[in-house]
């Protein structure tokens, strides 16, 4: 029941993020159009622009969503995020390396072993520690030299353009979506997907701490590099493709746990189909906003919505 | 299922806690792991558990279907845990899981990825339960219980697991007397039922009560391995734990130094 209406919730933001742009197609128009029936123009928008650009959101928003449950459940945190943890700001400065230095094919992969690297080295020094604090406090000190050494780059940018294409890039978009681009990245996440939800059930054992996860059978060095190539493969691909997009991670696992109970083996798989639907309509809501020439941009949007919940949820805590 | 412990060295990192531990647990026996505070039990738990590897000795399995002996250490980690079910001190649970959802979490070492729980999972789940007395707290969010209640369910996840040895770390730790008992009671019937039973404890009379045999550590060395009433005379008492009694164990004070 729940799941059902969950899923119809994403099914919906898909058909409006297919429906919505500059010029709408309607819902009678828009599943031939995808199949190459109906008129030309049609045809050429769904194919070429629509179709690509709503398969990226979904991908990216269920890469983010799933990599924010899944870091939660592992480190047992509720603040967890592939953006609060620094992974985000570190796939950033891999991509904008690649930007910087003029080769636009190793984004992809410079964005990915950003990620990578931020994941294992955040894991590495604070992973094993009890309690959130050490956790957060490295991930927001990676998180920060990141976004140093990114900025740095933007410093040194030999000009205006070089510039202005990283600040656009970081800001987030999916406008420039590419039939080659929404395969690479497609193929990535459910790679990533799949590490993901395959170490569900060990976090859900993990629920009762690290020695009771391993008195049951549980291997933890497998669990955590699953987890640190899994969200390395969906963060990293989401971030080369449209820059930094945040707290997608954190809060829709957050609200989804509300809904469907805290067990991480079925918040994962949750999050991914949640955060699908909210970036498919997120990329919408940016679609309708962009009037007048002005682009409203992705990364923007979701940070908007984003981060007053990230004050509302530390406020919350801080109460109770 | 019999349990051997040979020469045992062992200790956190490069901190040496356990000498040269010498005992053996045979099925049918609840065995109280006694001794003051630091002086090994968690750390010799732990290491029978598989969660602490050995730096010297072993600990060994043997059962009399199986020929030949395994080292704890060397077991993969899903036969370990079928073989032997650990309780934590801790109580602490991460996530608000519904009593019955974390009872399941027992069954952890014979689910596969994708699987439902199996007609002999079902079976282990509702046994436990009904043998920790929470039969009635199924559907309870952990959270919302007692602390007595707590420490019966986490009991009812180790019991799940249906091992034929069964550790549990201070499972009596900060409850009141009737939920001590129960908790005892409930050990003790696991025991009977032909299953290795070790606990730690600290409080003397109720392992008097119940213990087959006592293990008695000091400063990391096995000081005494006896029937509880034999073991815990007046000179070990004053010696390891500096108390004496009087009128049989109803009074307890300190010794003066």
């Amino acid at each position: 029941m729940r799941i059902g209406l969950l899923i119809l919730f994403s099914t919906f933001a898909t058909l409006l993020s297919l429906s919505i742009g500059a010029l709408p197609i309607s819902l009678a128009d828009l599943i031939p159009a995808l199949f190459g029936r109906g008129e030309e123009i049609h045809i050429t928008i769904m194919q070429d622009l629509r179709a690509p650009r709503t398969l990226l959101a979904l991908m990216i928003g269920a890469g983010l969503g799933a990599s924010g449950a899944a870091l939660q459940g592992y480190t047992r945190n509720p603040l967890a995020d592939p953006g609060i943890l620094g992974f985000s700001a570190t796939a950033a400065f891999g991509a904008v390396l690649a930007l910087y230095f003029g080769h636009k094919p190793w984004l992809t992969p410079a964005a990915l072993a950003g990620a990578g690297i931020g994941a294992a080295l955040l894991l590495g020094l604070a992973g094993r520690r009890k309690g959130a604090t050490v956790l957060i406090l490295a991930g927001v000190g990676i998180g920060s030299l990141a976004t140093a050494l990114t900025g740095l780059l933007m410093n040194f940018a030999p000009n205006p353009w070089a510039l202005s294409e990283i600040v656009y890039w970081l800001m987030g978009s999916l406008k420039n979506a590419s039939y080659g681009g929404a395969v690479t990245n497609t193929s990535l996440t459910l790679l990533g997907l799949s590490l993901l939800f395959w170490i569900g059930p060990d976090l859900r054992t993990l629920s009762l701490g690290e020695e009771t996860a391993k008195s049951l059978g549980v291997r933890l060095g497998r669990v955590r590099i699953f987890l640190v190539v899994g969200v390395a493969l969906c963060v990293g691909a989401g971030v080369a493709v449209a820059g930094a997009i945040g707290f997608i991670g954190l809060f829709i696992p957050h609200i989804l746990r509300a809904i469907f109970g805290p067990d991480p083996a079925r918040l994962i798989p949750v999050s991914a189909v949640g955060g699908a639907g909210f970036l498919a309509l997120a990329d919408s809501l940016t679609r309708v906003l962009s009037v007048n020439g002005t682009v409203m941009y992705l990364g923007i949007l979701s940070a908007l919505i984003g981060a007053p919940f990230f004050i509302w949820l530390a406020f919350r805590a801080g109460r109770s | 299922m019999s349990l051997q412990i040979k020469n045992l060295c062992a200790g956190y990192g490069k901190t040496p806690v356990l000498q040269n531990i010498n005992c053996t647990a045979q099925p049918g026996e609840l065995i109280g792991l006694l001794g003051p505070n630091g002086s090994g039990k968690s750390c010799l738990l732990k290491t029978i558990a598989g969660l602490i590897i050995p730096a010297g000795g072993q600990v060994m399995l043997s059962n009399k279907d199986v020929q030949a002996n395994k080292a704890v250490q060397d077991l993969p980690p899903r036969t370990r845990a079928k073989n032997i079910a650990w309780l934590a001190q801790d109580r602490h649970v991460a996530w608000a899981l519904s009593v019955g959802e974390l009872v399941a979490l027992g069954r952890a070492p014979y689910r596969g990825r994708l699987g439902k729980y199996s007609q002999a999972d079902m079976q282990a789940i509702k046994t436990a339960l009904s043998a920790a007395d929470c039969l009635d707290l199924q559907d309870r969010s952990f959270d919302s219980i007692s602390g007595g209640e707590q420490a019966r369910v986490l009991l009812a996840r180790t019991l799940a697991v249906d091992a034929p040895i069964l550790l549990a770390d201070e499972p009596t730790a900060s409850l009141d007397p009737y939920y001590q008992i129960s908790i005892l009671q409930s050990l003790s019937c696991a025991a009977k039922s032909g299953k290795t039973v070790i606990a730690s404890l600290h409080d003397l009379t109720l392992a008097r009560q119940f213990c087959s045999r006592v293990w008695v550590l000091q400063d990391g060395q096995l000081v005494a391995d006896d029937k509880p009433k034999t073991a815990l005379n007046p000179s070990l008492l004053a010696e390891v734990f500096r108390i004496q009694t009087k009128n049989g164990f109803s009074v307890q004070i300190p010794v003066k130094n």
